[in-house]
């Protein structure tokens, strides 16, 4: 009796069944074709990583607006960026952000006590160039946040270090005749999410160009060196991963360099690359520039301005990237759109009107630039 | 009489060790003390050692040791010594070639390429030097030297990837780093970067050779085991005398597909679809930045890819004036 065949067979009957009933199938994939047939520019249902899905969610309710119609300026004392605003909205954006970003520090998380005036501590610093940035967003940056923008909710979602940042990496240290690793993300929970965040800063704090492939055929010196190629591999995984989307999303992954071949959303995705560049070098380098005074001179710094687990190995601040606000979904689920209704304060005149004080001579062109924006 | 199995092997010989031929003077002995396992057995020959290894397999060894020393080194001293961040994070760890801005500087620092150019170094003599032995004991055994040279294919692609081609591009930075996940990450960046290597029809022929091969090693091993039980298995002596095994086997073929190889012609055919996997694949890379930067647009120039539309509605670059809006804003300008 040959006993081979029937233990295989059992054996394959087994394994088969195990791969039916055992992992969680979530069958049919879902694809909608976004392009031409061909370049198959699907774009699959998003994957929702566990580790952002935690995250999204609705903001808490609304403060109630107390109808003050004096401006703000008279009321407050020291008030500098929501100049624009009556003195009910102002309170009452006030209370939003605490619920934002502070919901248990509450207040003193950014002022002194009693004295809502005082600049003493850091924190306040930091949540004006915060709000002046969020003024800046929403009306500068058209291409990207559109009419839906983004509030202080889009990153923070209560807490006061958003979830999703990233480091710049130390320098080496002086003498040592082995390499440090990359900073591969082990805590990540798909393959997009492994790789290191080490080139991130050639794209979104640096001015790389981010071309890889060359626009000929035969070689013209225009391909990139290889490293740099992979560091932007690196970050584009970022992006899809922080997103929740495919490289068809934009791409015709068969030719990534051509926009001919690529879909509207590139446009928008290359806009978010330049926005939040604008971010990571405008605000938050300025702003980690100040941190080791802010923290020598603050109680306990380390909790007031950024706590242990979320400081870089350069005792920095973070910076941010597409999940930061994306937090895995093409359209960020943080109600930028119904907040911004609520909240006029979140949205500013816009840089053409801001810089047009006697130190800028240049705004009349970029008030021309900025009509641009309406194509 | 043995029963025949497909499954595996039920012949096992147990006989008196087989030490092989005489030494020749002066040759280095033999290494191991020969035992016989049944569960091998299974699976191949019963009887395991003794080896030979002779000058060359040691010096072999000896560089093989020095390479994986320093790369394991290196990988545990960039874990701080760590063993268990080591074991953890092993799949991710590397050992990368110098940076573009050394070119093909022989000596960078150390912890910027100078340890990956030693372990290359240490890596290629071992392996030559394993070449050399193959090719000695082919020789000494008095076979033909087809197995060395099919093994030299392999070590072509090996020196495109990290000698030839850094060369012809002018950097080491251009050749493979060591580590399990990085080198695959440095594959997906390379085809990428030079507009998706599939349009290579040098990789084209390299797949086709590989899965090719496995076919065909497929197609062959399964006829001869269904033939060996009318004493198929004795393939050399049914090239010459064919007996209805040899006749079976052909007409399975020439009824299936209207043409069959012959008991010679198969094992060519496996050797040459092996031996020109790397071969083909070693011209692919070697052509990949030094003749051609972009497969894609070298394939729609040569008709093999389509130019594809734009999508309706879509302009095919973005309007530069808006691209340098967008770079003002981040510069402040």
């Amino acid at each position: 009796m040959r006993i081979g065949p029937p233990l295989l067979a059992v054996g394959a009957a087994c394994a088969g069944l195990f791969a039916v009933f055992v992992p969680t199938w979530n069958l049919p994939t879902k694809g909608t074709q976004l392009g031409p047939n061909g370049p198959s520019l699907v774009q699959y249902a998003p994957t929702g990583s566990p580790i952002f899905q935690t995250r999204n969610g609705p903001p808490p309710a609304n403060p109630p607006l107390i109808a003050d119609t004096r401006p703000a300026t008279e009321v407050y004392k020291n008030v500098t960026v929501l100049t624009d605003l009556n003195a009910g909205q102002f309170m009452q954006l006030q209370q939003a952000i605490t619920n934002w970003v502070a919901p248990q520090q509450g207040c003193n998380f950014c002022h002194a006590g009693a004295d809502f005036a005082s600049d003493a501590k850091p924190t306040k610093g930091a949540a004006r160039d915060m709000m002046r940035m969020v003024r800046h967003l929403n009306a500068d940056w058209k291409e990207h946040v559109g009419e839906a923008g983004v509030t202080c909710w889009s990153c923070h979602r209560g807490q006061p270090v958003p979830a999703e940042v990233w480091f710049t990496r130390p320098p080496h240290p002086e003498g040592a005749h082995m390499d440090k690793p990359e900073n591969w993300n082990e805590a990540g929970d798909s393959v997009r999410q492994f790789f290191p965040n080490d080139g991130y800063e050639l794209y979104i704090l640096q001015d790389t160009p981010g071309l890889a492939q060359s626009y000929t055929a035969l070689p013209s010196g225009q391909a990139a060196d290889q490293v740099v190629v992979k560091r932007l591999y690196e970050y584009m995984m970022q992006m899809t991963s922080g997103i929740g989307v495919n490289c068809t999303y934009c791409h015709n992954s068969r030719a990534f360099f051509d926009w001919g071949q690529s879909l509207p959303a590139r446009w928008t995705g290359y806009s978010g690359i330049q926005m939040t560049r604008d971010i990571n070098r405008n605000v938050l380098l300025p702003l980690a520039a100040r941190m080791p005074q802010i923290r020598d001179t603050a109680d306990t710094p380390h909790d007031i301005v950024l706590p242990e687990r979320m400081r870089g190995p350069q005792q920095g601040n973070g910076f941010v990237l597409c999940a930061s606000c994306h937090y895995g979904l093409p359209k960020p689920d943080d109600h930028a759109a119904d907040l911004l209704k609520d909240f006029p304060g979140l949205k500013g005149p816009g840089r053409a009107h801001a810089d047009a004080g006697p130190t800028t001579g240049t705004s009349g062109g970029l008030t021309a630039a900025s009509q641009g924006d309406q194509r | 009489m043995p029963q025949f199995h497909t499954l595996w092997t039920h012949i096992e010989l147990r006989g008196p060790d087989e030490a092989g031929p005489p030494l020749q003077i002066g040759s280095p002995g033999r290494i191991g003390k020969p035992f016989h396992s049944q569960w091998l057995g299974r699976i191949g020959e019963m009887q395991v050692l003794p080896t030979h290894l002779g000058p060359t397999g040691v010096a072999s060894l000896l560089c093989g040791f020095i390479a994986i020393e320093i790369i394991g080194l290196n990988m545990l001293a960039s874990v701080d010594w760590n063993p268990i961040r080591f074991i953890r994070l092993l799949p991710f760890l590397s050992l990368r070639p110098p940076p573009a801005k050394y070119g093909l500087d022989p000596f960078p620092p150390l912890r910027e390429g100078g340890w990956w150019l030693m372990a290359g170094f240490f890596l290629t003599a071992a392996i030559l030097l394993w070449w050399v032995k193959m090719y000695r004991r082919a020789r000494a055994l008095g076979m033909g030297t087809h197995i060395p040279w099919c093994f030299a294919s392999a070590i072509w692609l090996y020196l495109v990837l990290g000698f030839f081609r850094p060369i012809a591009m002018g950097s080491w930075s251009e050749a493979v780093p060591f580590g399990v996940i990085p080198h695959l990450n440095w594959t997906a960046t390379l085809s990428v970067r030079y507009g998706n290597l599939f349009y290579n029809p040098f990789h084209m022929l390299s797949i086709s050779f590989l899965y090719g091969s496995t076919m065909l090693f497929a197609m062959h091993a399964g006829t001869i085991l269904a033939v060996t039980p009318l004493g198929g298995e004795r393939e050399t002596h049914q090239i010459v005398d064919r007996g209805t095994a040899a006749e079976r086997a052909a007409l399975f073929w020439r009824w299936t597909m209207g043409f069959n190889a012959t008991y010679e012609s198969i094992h060519r055919w496996l050797y040459w679809f092996a031996t020109l996997v790397t071969l083909t694949g070693g011209i692919g890379i070697l052509a990949t930045g030094t003749l051609v930067d972009n497969w894609y647009l070298w394939g729609v120039k040569n008709g093999l890819a389509p130019q594809y539309r734009p999508a309706p509605g879509l302009p095919a670059a973005p309007p530069p004036e808006a691209l340098k809006h967008m770079q003002d804003k981040v510069l402040g300008r």
